[in-house]
């Protein structure tokens, strides 16, 4: 099951006759994505992680869920009464490019810390496949697997995991310490993490006199201190204050905008996700109901459940104008503000608001379209659908 | 199918209210009905086929005769039989070397090296500054005490022996505890063989010791490691397998090896665990080498052994006081140890680390250098004595106290009083009951609070104090034991309901019962000989007082940790005082008392048990009566009835919360 042959089907999941649907949606909203992506963001660059036809079923003989696609088709009731087992991750597929934020978002239950942690086996997949760069994950023998562990790919916990008996320091440095390195070097390397992070002044402290967002402020040091290639955080700001998460949330950002690292981050709180995330993979019982840019989530959602979701988002402050946009009629082409494509509508609507006029689309000095007053009010009131998905 | 046809009746049970299946279904309610049935049958069956009265002779296996012949046959061989002379002998001589080594030692540092570093380790696990400043100044008090009262060298044996049993035992310990913290399988073997031997009085364990290595130091010596060493154990497994699970996946998803993550994560979180089982261990282990001044352990045991033996209370005493002193002085340091380590803050300044150390070893270096001006011995002239005037307000308690006090009557009186009213008809009320129904007495109360497998255990261990031959003894011990757990459990459960409701007293009583936990049974003996003589009573007053403070601290922390916001919900009610109490926390304490029931008859028995020396009788007095006459085969057998018992005692009580489903 491990030695699972790297497939190199699309990313479509295997579908089942109940959601049909929500996958035809997603399937026409990937096609939108590619369309898209191709001018702003990271596609075209090579996948980090690369999961398909993933499964973890929790309980006994669990290996026979995902082989007999009777037992895979089960509701989650129906699966637990018939065999006992729980599915946490049910034919999970997606690819995680270099250099993005990629996000996994649901509720409690839904599967996506254990997704999370079957990406360096913290918890054993049932079947799929998973490759890092490539490589197949599930195929690593014990050392090849720390190796993945110590270098090449650290995570950020939710209860900060931290070791109540060392200072500040001693915890950023565990990790290089696991890796072999000498007290002086790995001193050194995490008082400069430390720094990044902004606890400078705290380096002898422990984690015990630390509040919760300092705490995680270690965790994230000592995830970063090893500089893996790719950050994997779960929940990591669940438990902080609000305002204390906010702040975490721009040090997210603006570590991401200044080291451009690869990063997956596991939420259940869908501002958080929409902030932070350049791709949102949305689960519920295990299954990834839609995925895609936080304005294909928010602007075409692929089935009543992730409308319910989504209901309450501003959506002026997630849509763009490429979104909102028409082709230009007549002289409007001319005057108006310009807008770069990525503006969201909240932008638009100040512009417009102040001039009056209707605004210009442009990219690379060519306009690409206009949006006016009725555009505009058209996308907050949401009875315009994202063109991608429309076409 | 099966679902269809119960599914409508369950709707059905739920609208006619409780129905006859659902007294069956009911944990406690079913299983009584049960057994008012098989005693229907059970009883007029055992009444005619095997009639009344004690323990049938056919049933009886006697074990003494061949004990007998093993110990014969062991001091027979012991000088050239190959077991002895190539493992057993080097194990023997080896202890007696060590012991030997440390106290010789411990002489040739003089009485102020030892002083030293009594007092500067102490102050430097405690921590330094005005907590390790406080501990140190116990250590001092503890240890001038033992010179000024004359006991220098006894107490420097005694703490030669504990020196060298707590670093075995903690050793043994720690491996155990390691085995039994990574691997399932060794920790589900090793637990309940753990448990059973915290329950079972020190008494038990000298006797097998005697049979293989003769009185003497090595006997002392292994039956106090084995003895000290469960809760090592126990404390050590515990620690590693209570580690935050997010600290331990953080250094997995680090890359951590399984020896990384035991070395960096795994032992450093399971420190203050482990220090609390060296505690534990270094308490257990002070209370057997008293103890085993019965088979000649020597030290100060040894001296309140024979001052008991005498009933020469003032000598005694002054043994007596320098092992409460020893007691607290390891409790307080160990305690302190594992406080600082608790709170996890790092201390700043010159003196931490090492350096506080180094400061340590020059002190004790400047201390023993000093015994070539002062001598290593300890002052003849500075040493007082106390039996004299003890004895003499002993002679006048006797005379004044004792009996003929108007009104109250006096402490002999009570005493007597007690025996006549309370022991013997309880003794003779056990002993009246025919021998199957106390099995099936034994097995009902063992199934009501556990399972049939509790029932089995405690049924057969009842059944082999009988097949032993002991029955008579064992229900007489059993009596006592019984009036003993009832009198400590009236008084401990009310002062536990004060004590949490009166946050004061609580606080005041709280050192004094904290100290009354650390002293070793032994010691609780003097007082109770001093004031009650040598009588059953005795041993059963020193029972209660020893059983206390234990009963008492886990009823109040009981009804203290019940949930606050039941509490509250209860207050906001209206309930009055009286009602918060029996409705609310009484019941939600309920696990914390039943805990407080087993720990009160395992001590009880335990005490009881040593009360044989100072007239308590039955099984314990075979056991003291076996080993001073050194016949093996009554000593042993009362030793296993003992231990039958103490099983019994412990699977009646156990509490039921971890076994349930």
């Amino acid at each position: 099951m491990k030695s699972d042959p790297m497939k190199t089907e699309p990313m479509v999941p295997d579908t089942k006759a109940t959601d049909t649907k929500a996958t035809s949606t997603k399937a026409t909203s990937t096609k939108a994505l590619d369309t898209k992506a191709d001018a702003a963001t990271s596609a075209g660059r090579p996948p980090v992680f690369s999961v398909r036809d993933l499964w973890k079923v929790f309980g006994p003989k669990a290996g026979k869920v995902p082989a007999d696609p009777e037992l895979a088709a089960l509701a989650p009731a129906e699966l637990r009464e018939r065999t006992g087992c729980t599915a946490a991750v049910r034919d999970v597929s997606f690819d995680v490019r270099k250099g993005e934020v990629f996000v996994v978002m649901g509720l409690s239950g839904s599967g996506k810390s254990t997704l999370v942690r079957c990406l360096t086996r913290l918890i054993e997949p049932t079947s799929g496949s998973i490759a890092i760069d490539g490589e197949d994950v599930l195929s690593m023998d014990t050392t090849r697997l720390r190796e993945l562990r110590r270098h090449r790919a650290s995570m950020v916990f939710q209860h900060f995991g931290l070791l109540p008996h060392r200072s500040v320091l001693d915890n950023v440095a565990y990790g290089l310490e696991i890796q072999g390195m000498g007290r002086a070097a790995r001193r050194s390397r995490a008082a400069e993490v430390v720094a990044k992070v902004g606890l400078e002044g705290m380096e002898h402290r422990r984690p015990g006199q630390l509040s919760g967002g300092q705490q995680q402020r270690v965790g994230l040091a000592r995830a970063l201190a090893v500089d893996p290639e790719v950050l994997l955080f779960d929940e990591p700001f669940s438990a902080l204050d609000p305002l204390i998460r906010r702040d975490m949330q721009e040090e997210v950002v603006r570590l991401h905008r200044e080291e451009g690292r690869t990063m997956v981050f596991i939420t259940h709180d869908l501002s958080e996700a929409l902030k932070l995330g350049d791709r949102i993979a949305l689960m519920r019982d295990g299954r990834i109901v839609q995925l895609g840019t936080p304005e294909e989530i928010v602007g075409a959602p692929a089935d009543d459940y992730v409308r319910d979701f989504v209901r309450d988002v501003p959506r002026e402050q997630v849509m763009t104008v490429r979104t909102a946009m028409r082709p230009a009629d007549g002289d409007e082409g001319e005057g108006g503000p310009a807008l770069a494509p990525e503006a969201t509508v909240f932008e638009a609507i100040e512009a417009v608001a102040r001039t009056g006029l209707t605004a210009r689309v442009v990219e690379d000095g060519r306009c690409l379209g206009v949006v006016g007053h009725a555009d505009l009010l058209g996308v907050v009131a949401g009875t315009t659908a994202p063109k991608g998905v429309a076409a | 199918m099966t679902a269809a046809v119960s599914a409508p009746a369950a709707e059905k049970k739920n609208i006619t209210g409780p129905s006859f299946r659902d007294v069956l279904r009911h944990p406690v309610k079913g299983k009584l009905l049960a057994l008012a049935a098989l005693a229907v049958v059970l009883v007029p069956a055992g009444v005619t086929l095997w009639g009344s009265g004690s323990w049938p002779g056919a049933l009886h296996v006697d074990i003494s005769g061949p004990l007998d012949d093993a110990n014969r046959w062991v001091i027979d061989n012991r000088d050239s039989h190959p077991l002895f002379l190539y493992f057993l002998l080097h194990l023997s001589n080896t202890a007696t070397d060590a012991v030997g080594g440390v106290y010789d030692l411990l002489r040739s540092m003089g009485w102020l090296g030892v002083l030293a570093v009594g007092v500067l380790v102490a102050w430097r696990a405690a921590g330094l500054g005005r907590g390790g400043a406080k501990v140190a100044a116990t250590a001092f008090g503890a240890f001038a005490l033992c010179g000024l009262l004359g006991m220098w060298d006894a107490t420097l044996l005694t703490i030669a022996l504990m020196i060298v049993a707590v670093a075995l035992a903690a050793l043994l310990g720690v491996l155990i505890g390691l085995a039994a913290g990574l691997s399932d399988r060794i920790n589900r073997a090793l637990r309940p063989v753990l448990d059973t031997m915290q329950v079972l009085p020190a008494f038990a364990y000298l006797l097998p010791f005697v049979l293989v290595f003769g009185t003497g130091t090595p006997a002392a010596l292994f039956c106090t490691v084995i003895y000290a060493a469960p809760p090592m154990a126990r404390l050590t497994a515990l620690g590693l397998r209570g580690a935050d699970p997010s600290v331990l996946e953080a250094s997995a998803s680090l890359g951590a090896s399984p020896w990384q993550r035991l070395r960096t994560a795994r032992l450093p979180l399971a420190r203050q665990q482990m220090l609390l089982g060296l505690n534990q261990t270094i308490m257990m282990a002070l209370s057997m080498v008293v103890i085993a001044a019965l088979v000649g352990a020597g030290g100060l045991g040894e001296e309140v052994y024979s001052a008991l033996s005498t009933v020469d209370v003032g000598k005694a005493l002054t043994a007596g006081i320098p092992i409460v002193l020893i007691a607290i002085w390891l409790d307080r340091t160990t305690a302190a140890a594992g406080d600082r380590i608790g709170r996890g803050v790092p201390g700043g300044g010159l003196l931490h680390g090492r350096s506080g150390w180094a400061l340590v070893a020059a002190g004790v270096a400047v201390a023993v250098s000093a015994r070539f001006l002062i001598g290593g011995a300890w002052p003849e002239a500075w040493t007082f004595d106390i039996s004299t005037p003890v004895n003499k307000a002993q002679s006048w308690i006797t005379e004044h106290l004792s009996s003929g006090v108007p009104v109250l009557g006096g402490t002999e009186v009570w005493s007597e009083q007690f025996t006549v009213w309370v022991l013997n008809p309880l003794r003779d009320g056990l002993l009246w009951l025919p021998w199957w129904s106390v099995l099936l007495i034994v097995a009902a109360l063992a199934w009501l609070v556990g399972t049939w497998a509790t029932a089995l255990t405690a049924t057969l261990a009842m059944s082999a104090i009988g097949v032993l031959g002991v029955w008579t003894k064992s229900l007489n011990t059993l009596s006592q034991v019984l009036a003993a757990l009832v009198v400590t459990l009236v008084l401990g459960v009310l002062a536990g309901v004060v004590c949490a409701r009166a946050g004061r007293l609580e606080r005041w009583l709280r050192p004094v019962l904290d100290a009354m936990q650390t002293m070793p049974q032994f010691v609780y003996l003097i007082p109770v000989v001093a004031l009650f003589g040598v009588t059953r009573a005795s041993a059963i007053i020193a029972a209660v007082v020893y059983a206390l403070p234990a009963v008492v601290r886990i009823t109040a922390q009981g009804l203290r940790e019940v949930d606050p916001a039941a509490m509250e919900a209860a207050r906001s009610l209206g309930a009055s005082t009286r009602q918060q109490l029996f409705q609310v926390q009484l019941p939600l304490a309920r696990p914390a008392l039943q805990l407080a029931v087993n720990q009160g008859v395992v001590l009880v028995l335990a005490v009881v048990v040593v009360g044989a020396l100072v007239g308590g009788g039955a099984l314990g007095y075979d056991v003291v009566k076996g080993l001073s006459r050194g016949e093996m085969g009554l000593g042993m057998t009362a030793g296993l009835a003992i231990v039958c018992l103490g099983l019994v005692l412990d699977r009646v009580t156990q509490p039921t919360a971890r076994k349930r489903p």
